[in-house]
């Protein structure tokens, strides 16, 4: 507990960085609520109104997620591997350390999510908030297993970009249909189905938490591998 | 002069060794622009033109162009981010070792006119692969500028903001100014009158201007995009300027602080 709340500490002693982290999904749901129906319409999906801003949320908060889980993974890399030695172990300081980086990804999830709320009247409100915080999980697990396997800052936020980017163009809604690739499209069929007032099956469910658990797991296991001594 | 050619040839040589790099700048823009160009259907969209035109066009065409933009804007802003920080790190030591501090920062600078340069040549090949502009100089030119103007804005963010916040302040601030207030996918086809305030308008309307234009009308954003230029410049070489000079007179003040000492206390 305590580890993870210095953890936390170290990433939001830059300025800005939690307004950032409030602010940003905010201004993007806000600004994206009225044109992503249009973008989907030219894409050949099939998103319209509410099902569509509530996709805002979701994205905004996979990409902070992300780019928050590869800062915490790489910016720590060899004070991790310090730590490990001094006894802590690797397995306890990628606990902390994913434990810090998902607080912080809750509290983007849920300003996107009070964005969304406010602004449209999304008929299933905790289904939003469990898919938002399911797109959150699944990108911060993507970017702790990018920030462990690439050190450079530079390149490692433009393999999250990439990731980001084939995703949310190859996901449910954008495209006529979602490629097999798209990691967060078990979230975002739930996001739609929430915002739309649709019902989501109990196996959408199971799939979800699978997904999620399992992107948990391997960026867990990443991390461990990357924080163990070497000596 | 020789040492800025020194830090310069070693800048280079150090990006070489990062493969990885290059092969996100070349291969992101060429798989998102081909994406995006041949996903969009081609649905019938009127847009205005700076000027007070109109031209019938369709949405594939427009996201083609847009894209390009985008692409440009976060790529280079993100380098920007990222090449600047390095200022803090390796060029302290080079004005600790003799360098001025504009001797230490022309080789980053120029790191960074290259790294957009290759960003916005492959842009600009992947979108002539699908999409012709009817004016290709005022379409390259404007998307220049939108790399120029990103780049120097990645520089302030990563000295101002940190790396994460820097990361999201690019990405998302690349998606909101050029993907949304300036698209002519969205919207009337032109961007609202308040979009003049962002970085994003005077270049966005080169774009378009040079993309579905025989003759320029966009001499007023153009100017517009200079001065955007010119002051983020500007505000650049002072902020990073400082940044470095202020770690080469920190020896030097506390030096003075340990030498007052006695006397202050006796």
């Amino acid at each position: 507990m305590i580890r993870t709340a210095a953890f936390t500490r170290e990433q939001l002693r830059a300025p800005f960085t939690l307004v950032l982290l409030v602010a940003v999904p905010v201004i993007f749901v806000v600004a994206a609520a009225g044109v992503l129906g249009d973008f989907a319409r030219a894409q050949g999906g099939s998103l319209v109104g509410d099902a569509a801003s509530s996709l805002a949320a979701g994205w905004a908060a996979a990409f902070i997620a992300g780019t928050l889980g590869f800062f915490q993974a790489t910016s720590s890399r060899g004070a991790d591997r310090r730590l490990a030695l001094a006894g802590l172990g690797p397995a306890r300081v990628a606990a902390s350390r994913i434990c810090a980086s998902m607080l912080l990804a809750v509290i983007a999830a849920g300003a996107a999510l009070v964005a969304l709320l406010a602004g449209t009247g999304v008929a299933h409100p905790w289904h939003a908030f469990v898919a938002v915080l399911a797109f959150a999980v699944i990108y911060l697990a993507v970017g702790v297993l990018i920030g462990s396997l690439i050190s450079s800052p530079l390149e490692g936020s433009l393999a999250v970009v990439f990731v980001f980017l084939l995703d949310v163009f190859s996901g449910p809604g954008m495209a006529a249909e979602a490629a097999p690739y798209a990691i967060s499209r078990k979230a975002a069929d739930v996001l739609i189905a929430a915002g739309s007032g649709g019902a989501t099956d109990t196996a959408d469910w199971i799939r979800l938490a699978l997904v999620t658990g399992g992107a948990v797991t391997v960026a867990f296991g990443a991390f461990v591998f990357a924080a163990r001594s070497r000596a | 002069m020789s040492r800025v050619t020194t830090a310069t040839r070693l800048g280079f040589r150090e990006q070489t060794r990062r493969p990885l790099l290059l092969v996100l700048l070349v291969g992101l823009p060429f798989f998102f622009i081909t994406r995006s160009i041949a996903a969009t259907e081609t649905l019938p969209r009127t847009l205005g033109l700076p000027g007070g035109g109109e031209v019938l066009t369709n949405m594939r065409d427009i996201h083609g162009t847009m894209m390009a933009a985008i692409t440009v804007a976060f790529l280079v802003g993100l380098i920007g981010v990222f090449v600047m920080q390095s200022v803090r790190q390796a060029d302290r030591r080079l004005v600790l070792a003799g360098f001025t501090p504009a001797q230490a920062l022309a080789p980053r600078l120029l790191i960074l006119l290259a790294a957009a340069g290759l960003v916005l040549g492959v842009s600009l090949a992947v979108t002539a692969l699908s999409f012709t502009p009817r004016t290709w100089l005022v379409f390259a030119a404007g998307t220049l500028l939108v790399g120029i103007t990103y780049g120097l804005l990645g520089a302030l963010a990563g000295a101002v903001a940190g790396r994460l916040g820097a990361t999201h302040l690019m990405l998302f601030g690349a998606m909101l100014d050029l993907g949304i207030v300036q698209n002519p996918m969205f919207g009337t086809g032109e961007p609202p009158s308040w979009a003049m305030a962002l970085p994003g308008y005077g270049p966005g309307r080169v774009i378009v201007d040079g993309a579905f234009s025989d003759t320029f009308h966009a001499g007023g954003e153009l100017a517009l995009s200079l001065a955007w230029v010119l002051v983020l410049g500007a505000a650049v070489a002072v902020v990073l300027s400082r940044l470095v000079a202020i770690d080469d007179r920190e020896p030097a003040r506390r030096r003075r602080k340990a030498h007052r000492l006695p006397a202050n206390t006796a």
